[in-house]
């Protein structure tokens, strides 16, 4: 028979105001095996620990149960206590009546017999708890971080600068990302490509730094402290040790295609690089558009490389490694405003979004830098800024707000009016969002010093009419209509996740929220881990935000991910699983629905009549095992047990609550 | 029971005698007939006077398949006859890794479908001699004649609505393809009880399961059972009481069921074997329409290398849970 202690936490009035304290320590200490029962305020302080490490030892306890809030919280705190009074902390088993009971009761003549059941239940599983050893795992002393935009720059260079090997993967031939494309940052209006493109540079000359430009993670196996990962590097067609990026090859190419980076507002050529500062400079040739791929005719690059480095031959190539930890930095996409037709987005060139207004500011943009109309060519004397498109929408199902438009809205305002003095902005808008440091001043000054009109209301429609568009709409705060005739339209449309989000938080094995952004495993304490460990997430892949939260948090991340790569052995998981081999059957269903490949077969010998019978079981692998038991709910015959949760514990949970009401 | 199938037992006998006499195989699972001439039951042949007994006629019903799990630890290899169901239960072995396909040499024979005897007497309407079979018709020997009656009215009902006549995996096929059924009515029961309000449906089965005598005729007789230890038998934990109870024949039953998901190849054998019965091939249809109906139309057993849906990951799985 165990000699079980029960320790019962008032948690403040989180327990003790909804369940009897009293009634449940009396109760508990007519459980089976249970010789010591006894309360405390606060059992996770440190008088708290102290009772229950003073009763094992007073006591001869050989298992504890406590009755507190979820093991997610204090499972560690105690199992800590009970090693330090000399018992194995598997033997410790943790109640969880607080989100299990009192917070989801509130009669206490209902919450208190529950307390009671699910105490009991906890005390039979302890009976059967065996003492666990968690096994010590290597720690791969090398990062891998996805998405080599700004969050991705700034994880992957704080990681570097630690000592530790990082390599990025950016999808796109050139890092950079979103950020690239900006012209003006706010709130102090210094030029984004002059504070990204060093940062850009020093990531690629870092001797611990590896980009993988062009390139797309395949597969990610394995577990935190020895990620196996498989990479895809798409055939560029380029061979980068040879190119010296003098531009030959995109100057004399004859064929072009609309260009990414530009937003589709201008084309670029079949072999590229993506902008003028882009790194590595090594061109990539785009299959869909290239005459050769095409129709096997042109080759002019080829034959213009001076260095030869044009080679049409080169294939995809698969990387495989192993890293300690990953980053996952995949930053965002725009939404596409022709779902809301009223805007009338798509049917006519003066109609943009926020990030392609941007590029026409930029000197490198379509227009050279000459803020100017599309249809045209004249620059714009009246120009609408319509905010939340796609954000606060709860018609459409949109309901978070993208953050950084209130504020690129009041920049691009600014801008306009030092490149156009004499134009004239005017912003619909829901709520004005200035929260950050200077964001308030800045706005106002836009509104006060460069005479941007803000109105408070929402757009009904936008249709062309001679040579101008007619922007009608609503003044919410005086209820008139208004109408503008306008000479360009600017939509701040909302940020959303990467399209191909879900397809990543798969791979990588993350969740997201409704709308596709990341999941943090805790939205205040956990702002960067994810509930898998070892893999964090920086910048807008996550939530909307700006580049100064990108940074704070991609810095977060590299933090997280060094202390993890620090770590001489990670502690493995002790709650694995593992197979009765003699009643396995060898049907090796476990090894398909594993997802940590930790299950092999094996060849066993049984004695059989007079002989020896060789017969395939299954094997769990302890170092690979995470505990998940998918694979114990998966054996038809039970012939694996999750050490820990094995069936016999559960089912004398279930006995515990079943049995006696 | 007249002979209409002499030739077919010799072509049978001729195609696996060479492979027994000729050591290529040490055992042929195949049928003999009973005590009674309605009755065709297994045969272990391994000599050329056990191959004499061979049948292969309207009473073939037992599936073969299973014998390998025990007699494969006796012998290096086996040739089986197989039928449609006994083939697929030969591939529902080897997905679950109990059967080594080099261990095995199967003879396909296509089924016409099984007779059901029971059907016979109805049919009969009294004691009944014997019969021939000619061109989709039986004819029945009564003490008073002969009757005539169609051959597809007297199937049992797991040949039914059988769609899958030709074996699916075969060394050798001796006969010539039956081809694709329809099988229409295969869920009709199932729908039927779908249809039923949740008392309704629970008063059904427990009429049903309350005959069940709980000799595990049924997990014998299937080839999806291949554990070494049933849960039923576990002493620890005890998934399944020993009493003799509706709750207790529930808990069997559904289990059972559960434990086929996906993996069925609806041979109907636990039905068939069944000495109570009890419609069981109803609560293994309303899953392989669930599968059907969750993950895409799924054959268990016709393809060995197919995987089967609830082994596999694919991101449109339906997500139950986290769609409201």
């Amino acid at each position: 028979m165990p000699r079980t202690g029960v320790f019962i936490c008032h948690c403040g009035s989180n327990i003790a105001g909804t369940v009897d304290i009293d009634k449940t320590v009396e109760a508990s200490r007519n459980f089976p095996g249970v010789v010591h029962a006894d309360e405390y305020r606060y059992l996770c302080s440190e008088m708290g620990q102290d009772i229950i490490t003073k009763a094992i030892k007073e006591n001869d306890l050989d298992r504890v149960v406590v009755g507190t809030c979820s093991p997610r919280m204090h499972e560690n705190t105690f199992r800590k206590a009970a090693a330090e009074a000399g018992l194995n902390p598997y033997l410790l088993e943790v109640a969880n009546i607080r989100e299990h009971c009192s917070w989801v009761h509130k009669d206490m003549e209902e919450a208190t017999p529950k307390a009671i059941a699910l105490l009991r239940a906890a005390a039979a599983k302890a009976a059967l708890n065996e003492a666990l050893e968690a096994p010590r795992l290597d720690v791969e002393k090398r990062a891998l971080v996805i998405g080599g935009g700004i969050a991705g720059i700034q994880a992957a260079l704080d990681i570097a600068e630690a000592g530790y090997v990082v390599d990025i993967v950016e999808k796109d031939p050139s890092i950079g990302g979103r950020m690239a494309q900006l012209e003006k940052t706010f709130p102090t209006l210094d030029c984004s490509a002059c504070i990204l493109t060093p940062k850009m540079v020093e990531a690629a000359q870092h001797p611990n730094i590896n980009l993988l430009t062009y390139s797309e993670v395949d597969e990610v196996k394995g577990f935190v402290g020895q990620f196996d990962v498989k990479i895809k590097q798409k055939a560029r067609y380029v061979d980068p040790v040879k190119c010296t990026g003098c531009g030959i090859c995109w100057e004399k190419c004859p064929s072009k295609a609309s260009s990414e980076f530009e937003m589709g507002l201008a084309k670029r050529k079949s072999i590229y690089v993506p902008f003028a500062q882009a790194v590595p400079m090594v061109p990539v040739i785009d299959r869909d558009s290239c005459l050769y791929f095409r129709k096997g005719r042109c080759q002019i690059c080829e034959q213009e490389c001076p260095p030869q480095a044009i080679d049409y031959e080169q294939q995809d190539e698969i990387i495989e490694r192993r890293y300690g930890a990953i980053v996952v930095a995949t930053g965002f996409d725009q939404l596409d405003p022709t779902i809301y037709g009223e805007y009338g987005y798509g049917q006519h060139p003066d109609i943009l979004t926020g990030l392609e207004f941007e590029r026409i500011f930029n000197a490198s943009g379509p227009t050279g830098g000459k803020v100017v109309k599309l249809s045209d060519g004249k620059p714009p004397k009246k120009v609408v800024f319509i905010q939340c498109i796609g954000s606060r929408d709860k018609a459409r199902g949109m309901n978070y707000c993208s953050k950084i438009c209130c504020m690129y809205t009041a920049k691009q305002a600014i801008l306009l009016k030092e490149k156009v003095p004499d134009a004239k902005s005017y912003v619909f808008y829901i709520d004005v969002r200035t929260g950050g440091k200077g964001y308030e001043e800045f706005q106002r000054r836009a509104a006060e010093e460069y005479d941007v009109a803000y109105m408070r209301g929402q757009v009904g429609k936008i249709f062309p009419e001679d040579d101008h568009l007619v922007v009608r709409g609503i003044d919410s705060l005086t209820n008139r209509n208004i109408e503008i005739k306008a000479d360009m339209v600017v939509l701040a449309a909302a940020t959303v996740a990467r399209a191909d989000a879900p397809e990543v938080g798969r791979l990588v094995g993350i969740n997201s929220d409704s709308y596709h952004f990341f999941n943090e495993a805790h939205p205040k304490l956990k702002p960067v881990e994810t509930h898998t460990a070892g893999i964090f997430i920086a910048g807008a892949c996550q939530a909307p935000k700006d580049i100064p939260e990108t940074v704070s948090q991609a810095s977060a991340a590299a933090v997280k991910a060094i202390g993890l790569l620090s770590k001489e052995k990670l502690q493995g998981e002790a709650c694995t699983a593992e197979v009765i081999q003699s009643e396995c059957s060898g049907c090796l269903n476990c090894e398909a629905i594993c997802p940590y490949t930790a299950i092999t077969p094996v060849e066993i010998e049984e004695r059989y009549k007079d002989g020896v019978l060789k017969r395939t079981v299954a094997e769990v692998n302890p170092a690979l095992c995470q505990g998940c038991g998918s694979c114990a709910v998966t054996c038809r015959s039970g012939s694996i047990n999750l050490k820990g949760f094995s069936n016999d514990q559960i089912m004398a949970e279930v006995d515990a609550i079943c049995l006696q009401r | 029971m007249a002979e209409r199938n002499i030739e077919s037992v010799n072509k049978v006998r001729e195609a696996v005698s060479q492979d027994l006499l000729g050591g290529r195989i040490d055992l042929l699972l195949g049928w003999e007939k009973g005590h009674y001439w309605w009755q065709s039951r297994p045969l272990f042949a391994r000599s050329e006077e056990d191959l004499e007994k061979l049948a292969w006629d309207s009473f073939c019903a037992v599936n073969l398949s299973r014998y390998l799990l025990e007699e494969l630890k006796d012998h290096d290899k086996i040739g089986v006859l197989v039928k449609g169901c006994d083939a697929r239960a030969f591939n529902r072995l080897l997905q679950d890794n109990m059967v080594k396909r080099d261990q095995v040499i199967l003879y396909g024979l296509p089924c016409p479908g099984m007779l059901d005897y029971n059907r016979l007497i109805e049919k009969a309407g009294g004691a009944l001699l014997g019969i021939t079979e000619e061109n989709g018709r039986v004819i029945l020997n009564i003490e008073s004649g002969e009757q005539e009656a169609q051959r597809d009215d007297l199937l049992l009902d797991k040949c039914k609505d059988c769609r899958y006549p030709d074996p699916a995996v075969y060394d050798q096929l001796l006969f010539s393809p039956q081809g694709e059924k329809e099988g229409p009515e295969r869920f009709k029961t199932v729908e039927e009880l779908e249809e039923m309000s949740a008392e309704e449906r629970f008063g059904y089965w427990e009429k049903e399961l309350s005959r069940c005598l709980r000799c595990y005729a049924c997990r014998q007789a299937c080839p999806f059972c291949s554990c070494r230890e049933c849960f039923v038998e576990q002493e620890n934990p005890r998934w399944q009481g020993r009493a003799y109870q509706p709750s207790e024949n529930f808990m069997f039953h559904l289990v059972r069921a559960y434990h086929g998901t996906g993996r069925c190849i609806d041979c109907g054998e636990c039905e068939r074997s069944c000495p109570v019965d009890i419609p069981l091939q109803e609560l293994n249809r309303k899953l392989i329409k669930d599968i059907n109906e969750l993950y895409g139309d799924y054959e268990a057993g016709l393809d060995a290398e197919q995987e089967p849906p609830l082994l596999t990951y694919r991101p449109d799985d339906p997500a139950a849970f986290s769609e409201k």
